[in-house]
């Protein structure tokens, strides 16, 4: 698995389209694919963090969620938005949303065999 | 030697942070954490609880200092030590609205520098842990405002004293220094 973070509006996807020659109809946006196994394309998943909030508000967890998708899936591309740089919110829900979202991206980090930053479109190799 | 920590919510920086200052302690230093905030509420007492379980076993003391850092100081038994103190988007804070009336940016940059050139002076190694509170877009009222160029200010500041600096991003070290 690849992690791909930054700030919003950098060019993350189209640098991953690029670079890894993927297919647009494998890039999931907001949502992991139903199908577990999906043949041998490489699967991408488009703001990651929108699927975090979501399954937040359905009351899942997205934590074991997407560990066990990735069991099955080890070598999907996951693009997140980084969202924990600014200052805390009044919102408990927004709160602890950055939060686990930081915390779930800590652990992909950790799993993934590639981290890379984009800023203004360049990626910069972090692990 | 001291080093800066940096990182947004959920970044990982503060078990970073924690491993810094056991790997720069050397045997015989004592260890102290010293810690900025204050507790209102359950989430405050679950973060708390949280960090502590992080911190168990590693032989730390607890200094429980939410403004006028330094004062820390006094609390401490003489002798080498190393000290770890997250962190400085609480004590900012705490500083700049303990009061009525809230402080300018400037005071409270001062007070703040102020404090942690002492804490430099007096420690063998000291981990500061700070946030990034820049890089969400929103424009906030004129108090938050005061509040993140403060913090900038104290950031640039401390990144200047320190011997290195590290952005912790995703749990990953990124050296800026």
């Amino acid at each position: 698995m690849k992690l791909i973070i930054g700030g919003t509006a950098q060019g993350k996807l189209e640098y991953v389209l690029l670079k890894y020659d993927v297919q647009k109809n494998m890039v999931w946006d907001g949502v992991l694919p139903n199908d577990r196994k999906l043949n041998k394309n490489i699967v991408v998943i488009n703001h990651f963090h929108q699927w975090v909030k979501s399954r937040m508000v359905s009351g899942g967890c997205p934590e074991d969620e997407i560990m066990s998708f990735l069991d099955c899936n080890e070598d999907c591309i996951i693009i997140c938005d980084e969202i924990g740089n600014g200052i805390v919110p009044i919102d408990p829900f927004e709160r602890e949303y950055r939060e686990r979202t930081g915390r779930i991206l800590v652990q992909l980090a950790m799993r993934a065999e590639e981290v890379e930053r984009i800023i203004c479109g360049i990626g910069q190799k972090i692990k | 030697m001291m080093v800066l920590v940096v990182g947004g919510s959920g970044s990982g920086k503060s078990s970073y942070a924690e491993k810094m200052a056991v790997s720069l302690a050397q045997a015989g230093m004592r260890k102290y954490y010293l810690a900025t905030m204050q507790v209102f509420d359950d989430e405050g007492r679950k973060k708390v609880d949280r960090h502590r379980k992080l911190r168990n076993g590693k032989g730390f003391f607890t200094i429980e200092q939410p403004v006028r850092i330094s004062s820390a100081l006094e609390k401490m038994e003489d002798g080498d030590r190393a000290v770890l103190l997250e962190c400085i988007s609480n004590l900012t804070a705490n500083e700049m609205f303990s009061e009525k009336k809230a402080m300018t940016e400037i005071q409270v940059t001062e007070n703040v520098i102020r404090d942690i050139k002492m804490l430099k002076e007096q420690t063998n190694h000291l981990v500061v842990v700070s946030n990034n509170v820049f890089e969400d877009g929103i424009t906030y009222d004129e108090t938050t405002t005061k509040y993140i160029r403060a913090m900038g200010k104290i950031n640039q500041k401390l990144a200047a004293l320190a011997d290195r600096v590290v952005e912790v991003v995703e749990g990953i070290p990124v050296i800026i220094k």
